[in-house]
């Protein structure tokens, strides 16, 4: 007996083909090829939304409804454009609308007053420890507090994904210029909020920020 | 320190800078991500290069299975919506298209329909095929149902009989006069 279809062997398959195909076989209806592409995309959508909306749970959530949103939209999918911008895009605007929400509002006021009473309470030996012994990612989440959303997912596809700018402008639907703007405050103010909690961290910066346009 | 620390170190300012292309921008971060010593230095220049290609802890398989599944969830959910808004969408046109057909063979019919009150027509044959839709039978007063093959209509229903002749279609459209407002 032949064995037809088998699902295995089909996620075998897909798993080999490149995003942009993938995209126009679950275009077409394909689940397998849809499914695929949301296995190998989740740890790049969690890792900015995370690093956008501030913690791991909201950021599982962004994703859900970013890959719901990719599948809902699948029809409009232009292939001559890269699926990973589009994807990205879908993924930020949630995650910037997210965090536009009350609800994480709130949470970033939580952090923000966080970091006060951190201050507050600790010297600055300690938080300089503290800041060197945390991981980059939770430094970043205790800084970021004050970045816009737009300024925080400018910040995060640069460093994080190594995006060069036009793609950055096409995501965030915004002129190139507008990212440079983003980047250079959004770099300003993490290197302000950097050098509150970590005195010592940020020994270059008002020279840097003079030179700076 | 390496040659290959030299020249990293002398690309921190253009990587502040946003002057770097960017497979120079990359060579910086893979650099920094497997030299401590450059790291160091790097972070006392400019404290954002602590998030300069720092990466986010792998999500776990069984978060990203979870994450499907959640997107499984909801599709199903919105694939059961449109199941749901499609019927009623298209209910909500068969009826309006249903009601302006009917207003339309009203106005178009060649004699207008007997009213209830009109002296009973007698059973006779029926309307020319020429003549579309015509009223093609009215019931016997005096019977209290009229019975035509299995069916039974009203004592007061109006048969009218749309394009009848042998081998043609027939349509039968059946009014029901008595329960008229």
């Amino acid at each position: 007996m032949e064995l037809i279809y088998s699902e295995n062997r089909r996620r075998e398959e897909v798993g080999q083909l490149p995003d942009r195909e993938l995209a126009i076989q679950a275009r077409g209806g394909d689940m397998v090829a849809f499914e695929a592409l949301v296995v190998r995309k989740t740890p790049s959508v969690v890792a900015v939304a995370r690093r956008i909306v501030g913690n791991l749970e909201d950021a599982r959530d962004v994703a859900q409804l970013s890959f719901l949103r990719v599948w809902e939209q699948l029809s409009r999918y232009d292939e001559t454009y890269s699926f990973n911008t589009w994807l990205y895009r879908i993924a930020t605007n949630l995650a910037i609308d997210f965090l536009r929400s009350a609800r994480s509002r709130e949470k970033a006021h939580t952090a923000t007053l966080h970091l006060v009473r951190m201050r507050e309470s600790e010297t600055g030996n300690e938080t300089t420890r503290a800041a060197e012994d945390d991981s980059a990612s939770r430094l970043f989440q205790k800084v970021a507090g004050r970045l816009t959303g737009k300024q925080k997912a400018a910040f995060v596809l640069r460093e994080l994904e190594d995006l060069e700018t036009s793609e950055i402008a096409e995501i965030l639907n915004c002129g190139e210029s507008t990212v440079r703007n983003h980047l250079f405050n959004a770099r300003r103010a993490l290197r302000r909020e950097i050098e509150r909690i970590s005195p010592g961290l940020s020994r270059r910066r008002d020279q840097r920020d003079k030179v700076e346009p | 320190m390496t040659p290959s620390c030299g020249q990293i170190r002398g690309r921190f300012d253009d990587y502040s800078a946003e002057a770097l292309t960017r497979e120079q921008r990359r060579a910086v971060r893979e650099h920094l991500a497997s030299c401590e010593e450059c790291r160091r230095v790097a972070a006392a220049a400019d404290p954002l290069f602590l998030f300069a290609g720092a990466a986010e802890p792998p999500v776990p398989p069984a978060e990203i299975s979870r994450i499907l599944e959640g997107v499984r969830s909801g599709i199903a959910w919105k694939q059961a919506e449109r199941r749901v808004e499609a019927p009623s969408r298209r209910r909500r046109w068969s009826i309006l298209g249903a009601a302006a057909a009917a207003l339309l063979l009203t106005l178009l019919a060649p004699g207008a329909p007997p009213r209830r009150d009109a002296p009973a027509a007698v059973a006779g044959p029926r309307q020319s095929a020429d003549t579309g839709f015509a009223p093609a039978a009215i019931a016997p007063p005096q019977a209290p149902g009229v019975t035509s093959g299995t069916q039974k209509f009203p004592a007061d229903a109006t048969i009218y009989d749309f394009n009848p002749g042998a081998g043609q279609p027939r349509v039968v459209w059946i009014v029901d006069r008595s329960i008229d407002i």
